[in-house]
C-alpha cells in the first residue's frame, strides 16, 4: 500500500531515465576503477558545461521572485515596493555586482562563469586539448581546440 | 535543458554565431606573434566586454520596474509587461532564447562562453597550458593561476 521509501521515486520515474541516470553512476565507478585519467577530465567536462553558474542562477531568482510580487502587488499594492525592489537589485549587480541573493548563493557554492570556466581550461590542458594546435601555431587550429568540449 | 555554457550559440542563427566565431579567430591570429604585455593587455580588455547575460540582467529588470511604475500609476494592464519580461528571462534560462537575442547576436555580443574560449586561445599562446601537463608525472600540476 504504502511503497518503500528508497524505491518510491525511483519506481515513478520512466525507465529510460533510470537507465540514464544508472549509466551515468557506472561510466564514473568504470573510470575510477580502471583509472582512466582522459575518461574522468571528459565527464568532469561534461559535468561544468551544465553547472549554473551565479549569472544564471541569478536571473532564473531575479525572475520567478518578480512573478511572485507581481501577483502580491495585483492583489495590494503595499506589497510593490518589493516588487520594484528586485528588479532595482538585479540591475544593481549587472552594473555594480552585489545583490542580496548573491551572498546566499555563493555561500551554496554557486560559482563565476570565470571560476568555471578556469577549471575548464586545467581540465582541458591536462586532457592535452592544446598541444598540437600550439606547435602549429595556427590561430584556426587553436581556436578550435579551446572550442573542443 | 540546455547547458549554461551553450545555451546561447544554440538559440542564435548559424549565420550569427559563424561571424562571431570568425572574429574571434581573426584577432586570435593577430596575437600568435604577440608580446606577452599585448596579450595581457587583451585579457583585459576581454574582461571588460559585456556579455549577452550582462545586457538581459540590465533590460529586463528595467521592463519588469517599468511596467510596475506604469502598472500602479497609469492602469493596471501595464502589470503584463513586467509579467511577459520576467516570464522570458525564465525562458532564456531554462532553453536559451530571449526576444533581444537575435538582435545582440547579430550585432556581436558574445557569450560568456565564447569570450572564455578566446581567453584560452590567448592563455595558450603565453604558455599557461603547460602548466597543467598531459602526462600524469609529477605534482606539477598541483597549481591553478587565475587570469
Amino acid at each position: 500500500m504504502i511503497p518503500d521509501t528508497a524505491t518510491r521515486a525511483s519506481s515513478h520515474s520512466p525507465s529510460e531515465v533510470n537507465a540514464w541516470i544508472r549509466e551515468e553512476m557506472n561510466a564514473r565507478l568504470q573510470a575510477l576503477e580502471n583509472n582512466d585519467r582522459d575518461a574522468l577530465i571528459d565527464q568532469r567536462l561534461h559535468e561544468l558545461e551544465r553547472e549554473w553558474d551565479v549569472e544564471r542562477s541569478l536571473q532564473s531568482n531575479f525572475a520567478i521572485v518578480s512573478l511572485v510580487a507581481l501577483a502580491l502587488t495585483a492583489g495590494n499594492k503595499r506589497w510593490s515596493a518589493l516588487a520594484l525592489a528586485v528588479p532595482a537589485f538585479m540591475i544593481q549587480h549587472a552594473l555594480q555586482g552585489w545583490c542580496p541573493p548573491l551572498s546566499v548563493l555563493r555561500r551554496f557554492g554557486f560559482r563565476t562563469a570565470r571560476e568555471i570556466s578556469d577549471e575548464r581550461f586545467a581540465l582541458k590542458a591536462m586532457r592535452g586539448d592544446f598541444d598540437e594546435a600550439v606547435h602549429s601555431r595556427n590561430a584556426q587550429a587553436i581556436a578550435k581546440a579551446s572550442r573542443r568540449k | 535543458m540546455q547547458p549554461t555554457t551553450t545555451r546561447v550559440e544554440a538559440s542564435t542563427a548559424a549565420g550569427s554565431n559563424e561571424a562571431i566565431r570568425q572574429d574571434s579567430e581573426q584577432r586570435i591570429a593577430a596575437y600568435i606573434q604577440a608580446e606577452p604585455q599585448a596579450i595581457e593587455q587583451r585579457l583585459r580588455e576581454l574582461d571588460r566586454e559585456w556579455t549577452t547575460e550582462r545586457i538581459i540582467e540590465t533590460e529586463a529588470p528595467l521592463m519588469v520596474g517599468l511596467g510596475v511604475l506604469l502598472g500602479l500609476t497609469k492602469d493596471r494592464r501595464w502589470f503584463g509587461l513586467s509579467a511577459v519580461s520576467a516570464s522570458m528571462v525564465i525562458l532564456h534560462n531554462l532553453q536559451g532564447w530571449y526576444p533581444l537575442l537575435p538582435i545582440l547576436r547579430r550585432l556581436g555580443v558574445r557569450s560568456q562562453n565564447e569570450i572564455e574560449q578566446e581567453r584560452y586561445a590567448l592563455r595558450v599562446l603565453r604558455g599557461e597550458h603547460s602548466r597543467h601537463p598531459t602526462r600524469v608525472s609529477s605534482d606539477a600540476a598541483s597549481t591553478t593561476t587565475v587570469h
